[in-house]
């Protein structure tokens, strides 16, 4: 019986710990390759150096490449947030005919893969000129980030008591005063989960950036792919460690501000 | 009625879709400075009587005036009064002090003074030195007692409050219902508060509005109603009793179905029918013969409560129940036969009589 029990726990934690290498492998292997020498991607490296790295800072189009999708997540992230806001207000605090509809429309883009939405998005963006512009791509991205953002709210919007929001009303706030001085602190960590994800989409997303962009508005991964269309060096590999440790970044820093976990 | 503080006329509310208004031309007044209680079964209008004398919800019709003024169109927020919700409401990303200051901003009240009146109403609630404490460290008294002091520091027209009492322990409650009515008189401000339960409304109440199904059933001092209720639903609600109807055969004499005569005081028309409540608690084991209102039956139950002991006794086709004090010597069995009396001063005459 207890040997029944042994072989088990053995089996069991032997298969977890597989399936997390599994999950983990790809990324482990990015990172060792990123230190090789070689100029192709291969496994395993024969020399190590940082010669990578350097190489990659020294990208003139992977830098500017990477101040744009910042400035395009950030962008992002504050607009899919105020109309998750907004959104949110009408979905949770307001009972109107078609409710339920709005709500599944919100949900969709969850639904539909993005190359589909991708196709969708470049036909409503071609014909307003927005092609390969700034305001193109965040509106692409607003597309598929705000059903996030609205998630989030919503769900810290729920948890909200309207009781509290009278009791301002009744002692002297306004509606507006209300919503600045009660509402929104109360929402506060739906609206920072809302934002980081928003933004970490934005900044990794690379589907539907491909329809829109070709040059002047080019994201980072938009980047990364036409890099790799001609080369594959271990420039990409080091580009993505730095990516994944701004994302990982991002969420230790806010999990350590506010908890994320606890907003979400 | 006419130079009362508050005066509210006709208030009738119908929500969209419902058959029945919630509210059913309710009328009634207060002078400045006193405490009623709006009191009934849950669903009765009560609440919805609150909340629209706040400005949370508008009236179908009616009008509420604050020294004549109706301000019944007046936006909640300008309207300047005092609520205290029934889990309080506090808002939880502030400290007890922003809590309680938050109304004073609202008014655009100098920082100074702002400080000046919350540690003031900090006093007078007995938080003195908790204004820096969040709303989640302090108990549910404190709470309250914080929710109390953000409403009055503002100086409001009205003190309205939604069950003050419903989300305390029973020791608790008895000690803020002092608390909440020393405060109420040494600020002198003119209060209603909303509640199901009759010990609330009968000891914190300068008078009560008895409410059901969205009428007002009677309003009056406990005194008068819990004595003289005017209609079998106030008598049934307010406190227990076993009402008999029969008719007036002599001058404070009817005749009433299982008991035969009973005695009672009070002007009742010969000839008129009457209901006549006798309560528990007034209700005596006979120890002297002679006495009138004197019932012989069984006893079916006892229930013994410390204090007092509780009989079913079978009279006719009626159970009575009497609450005897247990110092009353020889208790009686179950099964045996005992003879009750109530004083002819002591039967609740129900209603006002037609002749």
């Amino acid at each position: 019986m207890q040997e029944n029990a042994l072989l088990a726990r053995i089996t069991w934690n032997t298969l977890i710990t597989l399936l997390y290498f599994f999950l983990l492998a790809p990324i482990i292997i990015v990172f060792i390759i990123s230190f090789d020498t070689r100029q192709y991607l291969a496994f395993p490296p024969e020399s190590f150096s940082l010669g990578s790295y350097v190489k990659v800072f020294h990208n003139a189009k992977f830098i500017s490449a990477f101040w744009r999708s910042l400035i395009i997540g950030g962008i992002v992230g504050v607009v899919a947030v105020s109309a998750g806001m907004l959104l949110s207000l009408s979905l949770v605090r307001y009972k109107f005919r078609g409710r339920a509809a709005v709500n599944f429309l919100i949900l969709a883009p969850f639904l539909v893969p993005h190359i589909v939405l991708a196709v969708g998005i470049m036909l409503v963006i071609a014909p307003l000129g927005l092609l390969d512009s700034y305001p193109g791509i965040v509106l692409a991205h607003l597309g598929i980030t705000i059903p996030y953002t609205v998630r989030t709210i919503t769900m810290s919007l729920m948890a909200v008591d309207t009781r509290v929001e009278e009791a301002a009303l009744v002692h002297g706030a306004s509606p507006r005063m209300v919503f600045w001085r009660i509402t929104l602190p109360l929402v506060r960590p739906g609206l920072i989960a809302g934002g980081v994800i928003a933004f970490l989409i934005s900044f990794d997303e690379a589907t539907i950036s491909l329809f829109i962009v070709s040059v002047k508005a080019s994201t980072l991964p938009t980047e990364i792919y036409h890099y790799l269309e001609y080369s594959t060096d271990p420039q990409i590999a080091a580009l993505s460690v730095i990516l994944i440790l701004i994302s990982v970044g991002v969420v230790v820093a806010v999990e350590k501000l506010i908890g994320l976990r606890r907003a979400l | 009625m006419a130079d009362h503080h508050v005066i509210i006329d006709n208030l009738v509310k119908t929500y969209p879709g419902a058959q029945k208004p919630s509210v059913d031309h309710v009328s009634f007044s207060l002078p400045r400075g006193e405490m009623l209680a709006l009191l009934g079964p849950s669903g009765c209008g009560k609440t919805t009587i609150l909340r629209m004398i706040a400005g949370l919800i508008a009236p179908t019709s009616g009008a509420i005036r604050l020294d004549g003024e109706d301000v019944s169109s007046i936006a909640v927020y300008k309207r300047n009064m005092g609520m205290v919700f029934q889990a309080y409401a506090l808002f939880p990303h502030m400290t007890i002090a922003r809590n309680i200051s938050f109304g004073l901003e609202m008014r655009k009240v100098g920082r100074a003074e702002r400080e000046e009146r919350v540690r003031k109403a900090l006093d007078l609630v007995k938080l003195t030195g908790l204004g820096d404490r969040k709303v989640s460290q302090l108990s549910g008294g404190q709470q309250q007692r914080a929710a109390i002091a953000r409403s009055l520091v503002i100086e409001p027209e009205l003190l309205l409050l939604d069950e003050p009492l419903s989300n305390l322990d029973a020791k608790l409650r008895d000690e803020m219902r002092d608390e909440i009515r020393d405060i109420q008189a040494r600020t002198g401000v003119t209060a209603i508060f909303v509640t199901h339960d009759q010990d609330e409304a009968l000891s914190m109440a300068d008078r009560l509005a008895v409410m059901s199904a969205g009428r007002l059933e009677q309003i009056g001092t406990p005194r008068e109603i819990f004595d003289r209720p005017q209609t079998e639903f106030v008598a049934s609600f307010i406190g227990a009793g076993t009402v008999f109807e029969g008719k007036v055969t002599e001058h404070g004499l009817a005749m009433v179905e299982d008991l035969k005569e009973l005695r009672f005081v009070g002007d009742a028309p010969l000839g008129s029918p009457v209901k006549l409540m006798i309560r528990p608690h007034r209700l005596r084991l006979l120890t002297d013969a002679g006495q009138p209102n004197r019932f012989s039956g069984t006893v079916e139950h006892i229930v013994y409560r410390g204090q007092t002991l509780t009989l079913n006794v079978r009279c006719g086709s009626r159970l009575l129940q009497a609450d005897l004090p247990t110092h009353a010597g020889m208790l009686p069995e179950r099964g045996s036969t005992v003879t009750l009396s109530v004083a002819p001063e002591d039967v609740t005459l129900v209603g006002q009589v037609s002749p």
